[in-house]
């Protein structure tokens, strides 16, 4: 089969380029852990009774090791509880959240913490705040009337 | 002289291919060019987002 020359160098381009793709995406997986926000138990509770599962009987932050702590939220029509998370300058903050009614987001941009809150599910982020200063958290996912005031803060001294 | 005419048209069809993809050649690579420049951005801003 004759290929033309430069359909030969164009389909080495196209290849190796999937090819790099690939490589970075499975550096980024296995070596560096990178993984999109996941749960940490897969197993569905009813939402309506979120308070009676653990950890959301117990929600807030929660100093787990040194500069490193877990925040439990719950999100629910419109805002999120605790709506206020203080935490000191190079802390990492391991988020998990549930919803008690809708579907909501969590997001805190300039960052890479952006998941659905589902409910019935538990999603798991964490993030290091490095630099000082107030971090927003809102809700990307349209959940009612009021979903433009949902947020909360994470403020970082 | 049937032979050779059809000799000589098998050479312009030939000449006519070689020529022919270039600008399909310029088109791909432009367009992988971009696709591999948006990859490359996200990534970057993905890589320095992580770090907080």
């Amino acid at each position: 089969m004759h290929i033309h020359r430069l359909e030969r160098i164009w389909l080495i381009f196209g290849i190796s380029m999937l090819f790099l793709f690939l490589l970075v995406l499975g550096v980024g997986t296995f070596v560096w852990g990178m993984a999109p926000p996941h749960s940490g138990n897969h197993h569905s509770f009813d939402p309506t009774k979120v308070e009676e599962h653990a950890p959301f009987d117990k929600p807030g932050l929660k100093k787990i090791g040194e500069n490193h702590y877990e925040a439990v939220m719950t999100a629910y029509v419109f805002s999120y509880a605790p709506d206020v998370i203080e935490i000191p300058a190079g802390a990492t903050v391991d988020f998990i959240v549930t919803s008690k009614d809708v579907v909501h987001g969590f997001q805190i941009p300039g960052t890479n913490v952006n998941m659905m809150v589902l409910p019935g599910e538990v999603t798991e982020i964490s993030h290091t705040f490095d630099k000082p200063g107030e971090y927003l958290i809102l809700c990307n996912e349209y959940c009612g009337a009021y979903h433009e005031v949902m947020q909360a803060r994470v403020i970082v001294t | 002289m049937a032979e050779l005419e059809r000799v000589v048209k098998k050479q312009e069809k030939l000449q006519h291919q070689e020529t022919g993809l270039k600008g399909t050649f310029v088109s791909v690579m432009i367009v992988g060019g971009f696709i591999a420049a948006c990859w490359l951005f996200a990534f970057i801003v993905f890589v320095i987002r992580n770090g907080g």
